[in-house]
């Protein structure tokens, strides 16, 4: 019976997205394919935050090289987004295994700082490149061209068309992390978090899994950034700047770090009340901070754990784990 | 066929100046289920620790079947079939009963690699982790949150996770403490059964002496680092220099 109804919320909530796609006017359209970018973005990037416990900031790093990868095979190789996309996310893949290796030696605040550090040198190499990569004007005119398969060609030139190649790829992700959490895999990352000393009594290499999932998470962050760098037109430098590595973070802080669907629901409530304040005030930054507070501070487990919270309190009876909400 | 298990070879730590193990030559054969005692500071705990791997060693060998594994990061050691429980409740405690024993069963099987494919397909996993729970008694608690057993059956699931990666070699360190006698007597059972299943050697670090002179077939004597006594239950109490510096404070209260 709970499935039943599972399946009838997730019917329910593709229809809408659907329907964003076909009757949305292209503002709300821009918006959606916005959130559904960063929850992409943060979805991989909690991953390594809620099952491992590892704060990064450094996933911006591997954002831009999505972005970046796909901008300099659109400039100069070929248009087809496919290619790109390919390679800005094996990119970004590449940067995260490089990176991580030197990273997950160390834990918390050693580990985040650590992050920190290359995220800035990532964002220095990019800023001083000029040649390469545009420097401050970044990689500018990237253009979405059709999506060609060989025997089929997709046209995502319009907002609309667009709009359901981001879905897609947003299905995809949900799906790809709903199966790695379920796996033997995303158990032993949930060892992880709870107790590393002992994985390793358990004869696993705590520093294999911790990379593994490091990588898994910046190459989600990739497709996030090659996918933004389309919608966008442009690779933008400050994709690679740190302070963007605090926009996963938050938005899975927002939704619940323990929970599946949390950094999909930060997502929205971010974009949201970004877009809502900006309209009327200038430092959007200081009623956002305000909000997030009353969110950390008012509801444990963010919104989706909280609202978890209360249903199970009125039903006042214990669901037998929640490992996968 | 009977070639020692494990082989320590002139082992020695120091911390400052502090002597925690000098020169230690031990061999424990596989069946024979020792007990390591000795006074607080013996160096029973770092012992265990430099044969687990958690601590270097400042020089020596140790030996594990033959192959050596003084080096070797603490993951090898499960592998090859050499583990340890611990003295405090070291478990994962917001997963399940169920899942605590899985990560190791999912290690033995070489499953833990598996992106994309339900935990809960792997079959002859969750068989042996069933076996696993019957073995230590907790089969009834097996969907419980692990921080809402109580005190014992946290001890009991420890010991669990230690077996469950099929351990040619296990180390218990204090397996029953803040155990109430009724839990105590089962886990010694428990220990007594598996022992003598042979699968599993067993090498206990206990304070108790009723427990280590119940269990063990061979004690061994720490003090200042340095092993002052080894031999059967009888030669231990009989011998002068053990009851010297160790029993003898037991005698005397």
């Amino acid at each position: 019976m709970k499935r039943f109804w599972t399946y009838v919320f997730i019917a329910l909530i593709l229809a809408g997205l659907v329907s964003i796609g076909l009757f949305a006017g292209r503002f709300v359209v821009y918006l959606s394919m916005r959130v559904l970018i960063l929850s992409i973005f943060a979805l991989g990037y909690n991953l390594l935050l809620g099952r491992t416990g590892l704060l990064s900031f450094g996933h911006a790093a591997f954002y831009a090289g999505g972005a970046y990868g796909l901008g300099l095979i659109s400039i100069h190789v070929t248009t087809n987004p496919l290619l790109g996309i390919i390679v800005g996310v094996g990119l970004a893949c590449i940067m995260a295994l490089v990176i991580g290796f030197f990273c997950v030696r160390h834990t918390e605040i050693y580990f985040a700082m650590l992050t920190l550090a290359f995220g800035m040198m990532v964002f220095s190499l990019i800023w001083n490149l000029r040649e390469v990569t545009g420097g401050d004007d970044g990689l500018v005119g990237i253009v979405r061209a059709p999506i060609s398969l060989g025997f089929a060609s997709i046209p995502i030139t319009k907002t609309s068309h667009y709009y359901f190649f981001v879905l897609f790829c947003f299905i995809l992700t949900v799906a790809l992390i709903y199966l790695i959490r379920r796996s033997p895999f995303g158990l032993v990352l949930s060892g992880i978090r709870e107790n590393d000393r002992r994985i390793e009594f358990a004869g696993l290499s705590v520093r294999n899994y911790r990379l593994a999932a490091f990588v898994i998470s910046g190459t989600f962050a990739g497709l996030a950034g090659a996918l933004g760098a389309l919608l966008e037109s442009n690779a933008n430098p400050f994709s690679a700047h740190w302070s963007h590595s605090a926009e996963p973070i938050l938005v899975s802080l927002i939704g619940g770090i323990q929970t599946f669907t949390g950094p999909v629901v930060g997502s929205v409530v971010f974009i949201l009340l970004r877009e809502i304040i900006e309209r009327f005030t200038q430092n959007w930054m200081l009623w956002f901070g305000l909000i997030l507070l009353i969110i950390i501070m008012g509801l444990r487990g963010g919104v989706v754990g909280g609202v978890a919270q209360l249903f199970r309190r009125k039903r006042s009876h214990v669901a037998k784990s929640g490992g996968n909400r | 066929m009977n070639a020692p298990l494990l082989e320590i070879k002139r082992l020695s730590k120091a911390f400052g100046r502090v002597i925690a193990a000098s020169n230690i030559d031990l061999t424990i054969d596989p069946g024979v289920l020792t007990s390591i005692i000795g006074p607080n500071g013996a160096g029973k705990s770092t012992l265990i620790n430099m044969l687990s791997g958690s601590l270097p060693v400042d020089s020596g060998r140790i030996l594990f079947q033959g192959a050596d594994i003084t080096h070797l990061p603490i993951h090898h050691r499960v592998r090859m079939g050499l583990c340890r429980s611990f003295q405090v409740v070291n478990i994962f405690p917001d997963l399940t009963v169920f899942d605590n024993i899985q990560i190791p069963v999912l290690a033995v099987h070489k499953r833990a690699r598996r992106l994309f494919r339900p935990v809960a397909r792997e079959a002859g996993v969750r068989e042996e982790v069933s076996q696993v729970l019957d073995r230590v008694g907790l089969a009834a608690e097996a969907q419980t949150v692990a921080s809402a057993l109580s005190h014992g059956d946290q001890r009991l699931l420890e010991v669990g996770i230690a077996l469950a990666v099929r351990p040619r070699l296990l180390f218990l360190d204090e397996p029953t403490a803040g155990m109430n006698p009724v839990e105590r007597v089962r886990v010694l059972e428990n220990i007594r059964g598996l022992s003598e299943e042979g699968k599993t050697t067993f090498v206990i670090v206990e304070h108790d002496m009723d427990i280590v002179f119940s269990l063990s077939d061979r004690v061994v004597v720490l003090h200042h680092g340095v092993i002052i006594g080894d031999g059967t239950t009888e030669d231990i109490q009989k011998s002068a220099r053990v009851r010297e510096v160790y029993l003898g404070e037991e005698v005397m209260t």
